[in-house]
């Protein structure tokens, strides 16, 4: 059985003074197995948020049905972390408090959500800046807390919405290695949508492509680059051809949108 | 241009108390020029010293310090008795659309009825006593404070909210822990602002059927055309309003820290 199984999963905006409504999402399936890292590529306006968002269960889809270890998704919770795109860091808490949000939510003992926070901040790098606002810190060091307060929770899965996409590109390629290799240590389901081709590649285990407007899946393809990856993977023939088939995809649809756009 | 006016751009601080000076130097120098030069009649403007003069006699010889006391403790009374009502229902009514929706028409309605409208009925049903008093200053600043919290809390970023959600916070979790603290500093700004407007509705509560306060001492200082008093009470007016003005900035400053320069 699947990890997560998406069925048909459709998406209309209705329209706003009496413009159209805007079918973001196609009937979408696609299937996630346990352990997978999933990227999720295609230009702006795919829909690649609106499908992670229905998966987060943040919006609700016009028609079909998400299933997370075949039970039905109906709103959002701890079982799925996210990391967003904007920092979402609450800035009235401290780096650690801010890890221990969801765990204090489930009403942990104080030192139990202590233990496990100092944990996963350790993981990525943050040991020694516990008592930091986040105000205090870079968007890189902010998206790590963010990334540790989403696995404190010990979620099935772990949702990531260009995650990256805000920082300068040596910081993200340096976020790319840290959540690598946190996936490989732990082998937690990852679904991370991305419109960056490098990055889609390196992490992934799947590469799902997909369509500008209406949003649908173009292609699914196999990433079969051994692990442990390092950086310098990006630098191999494999992951060259990868990218050229992948940019040759994209590339497709990004002409179709912005020519749709005028 | 002068690089000192490019706009937006911050001005030394040491400039900036040097300039906050002297608008009060101008102000008291026009005073002087006016009063000391014959320009203005004594019986229309006192001149600065008479002033001065005319605020020690009312210290020394009518009490005048009892009559601040008095004043000071129904702003305070009335504008504590606003903040308990509209403060928990703005947060209800920027959470709860249907909380709004029911309150918002009436209180935008309420809004704009004068508070010093609402004098000789309040006199009618409270008498000349202190509740009257208080109860025009709560009238005055009540309706305006529940817009504004309102407005505040329907503002806070909904990313938040949904980091929250995917971190396992429901519903009260999700007013208590994060539309509470992410308002907290607003909501104390709206209140210094309100605190404001209510000294003004003080006085015209106290120039009909007061036997004390600052109102009050500047009706009876009419009678016997002492502009000085006149002058010396409205001045002490703003006194009060400055202090408070800097104690609510500093509070503001030491409770929410994290909001600085935001």
């Amino acid at each position: 059985m699947s990890k997560l199984s998406i069925r048909n999963v459709e998406k209309i905006f209705p329209g706003r003074n009496s413009t159209a409504p805007t079918r973001a999402l196609v009937p979408t399936s696609l299937e996630v197995a346990d352990n997978d890292f999933i990227t999720i590529l295609g230009p702006s306006g795919c829909g690649k948020s609106t499908l992670l968002r229905i998966v987060a269960g943040l919006e609700t889809p016009s028609a079909g049905e998400v299933l997370l270890e075949g039970k039905a998704v109906s709103g959002p919770g701890p079982d799925r972390g996210m990391v967003f795109q904007s920092y979402t860091l609450f800035p009235w808490l401290t780096v650690r408090d801010n890890v221990c949000f969801g765990l204090r939510e489930r009403g942990l003992p104080r030192a139990e959500q202590l233990a496990i926070a100092d944990h996963f901040l350790a993981q990525v790098g943050l040991k020694g800046f516990e008592n930091h606002h986040p105000a205090q810190l870079s968007g890189g060091m902010q998206q790590r807390t963010a990334l540790a307060r989403a696995l404190a929770n010990d979620p099935k899965m772990l949702l990531l919405d260009e995650p990256f996409g805000a920082l300068d590109h040596q910081t993200r390629e340096l976020m790319q290695e840290l959540l690598l290799g946190i996936w490989e240590a732990d082998r937690k389901t990852v679904m991370f949508v991305t419109h960056d081709i490098d990055e889609a590649i390196f992490m992934a285990s799947r590469v799902v492509v997909m369509s500008a407007r209406p949003g649908r899946i173009k292609c699914d393809i196999p990433i079969e680059l051994p692990h442990p990856r390092s950086y310098k993977v990006k630098t191999t023939p494999e992951f060259a051809a990868y990218k050229e088939r992948l940019t040759e995809e994209i590339r497709v649809e990004t002409i179709k949108a912005v020519t749709m756009e005028r | 241009m002068s690089p000192l006016f490019t706009p937006l751009k911050p001005v030394a601080p040491a400039l900036r108390t040097v300039l906050g000076i002297a608008c009060f130097v101008l102000f008291f120098l026009g005073w002087g020029i006016a009063t000391y030069g014959g320009f203005v009649k004594p019986l229309f403007l006192a001149s600065p010293g008479d002033t001065l003069t005319a605020g020690i006699a009312l210290f020394r010889e009518f009490g005048f310090a009892e009559d601040i006391a008095v004043t000071v403790w129904r702003v305070f009374a009335g504008f504590a008795m606003a903040a308990a009502l509209a403060v928990p229902l703005g947060i209800l009514m920027g959470a709860f659309k249907p909380v709004e929706a029911f309150f918002e028409a009436f209180v935008s309605f309420a809004r704009y009825l004068p508070a010093s409208a609402f004098i000789p009925l309040l006199i009618l049903w409270a008498g000349v006593g202190e509740l009257q008093k208080i109860l025009v200053i709560f009238i005055g600043s009540v309706f305006q404070l529940v817009i504004m919290v309102t407005v505040i809390v329907s503002g806070i970023r909904t990313d938040l909210v949904e980091a929250a959600y995917t971190l396992g916070a429901k519903r009260d979790g999700v007013v208590l822990r994060v539309l509470l603290p992410a308002s907290a500093p607003q909501i104390f700004e709206a209140l210094r602002l309100v605190l404001g407007w209510a000294w003004t509705y003080v006085i015209v509560a106290e120039l009909v059927g007061a036997s004390r306060g600052i109102g009050h001492m500047i009706i009876d200082a009419q009678r016997f055309l002492d502009t000085g008093q006149m002058i010396f009470g409205i001045f002490i007016i703003g006194v009060i309003g400055l202090i408070t003005d800097l104690l609510f900035r500093a509070l503001n400053a030491r409770l929410f820290p994290w909001a600085k320069g935001r």
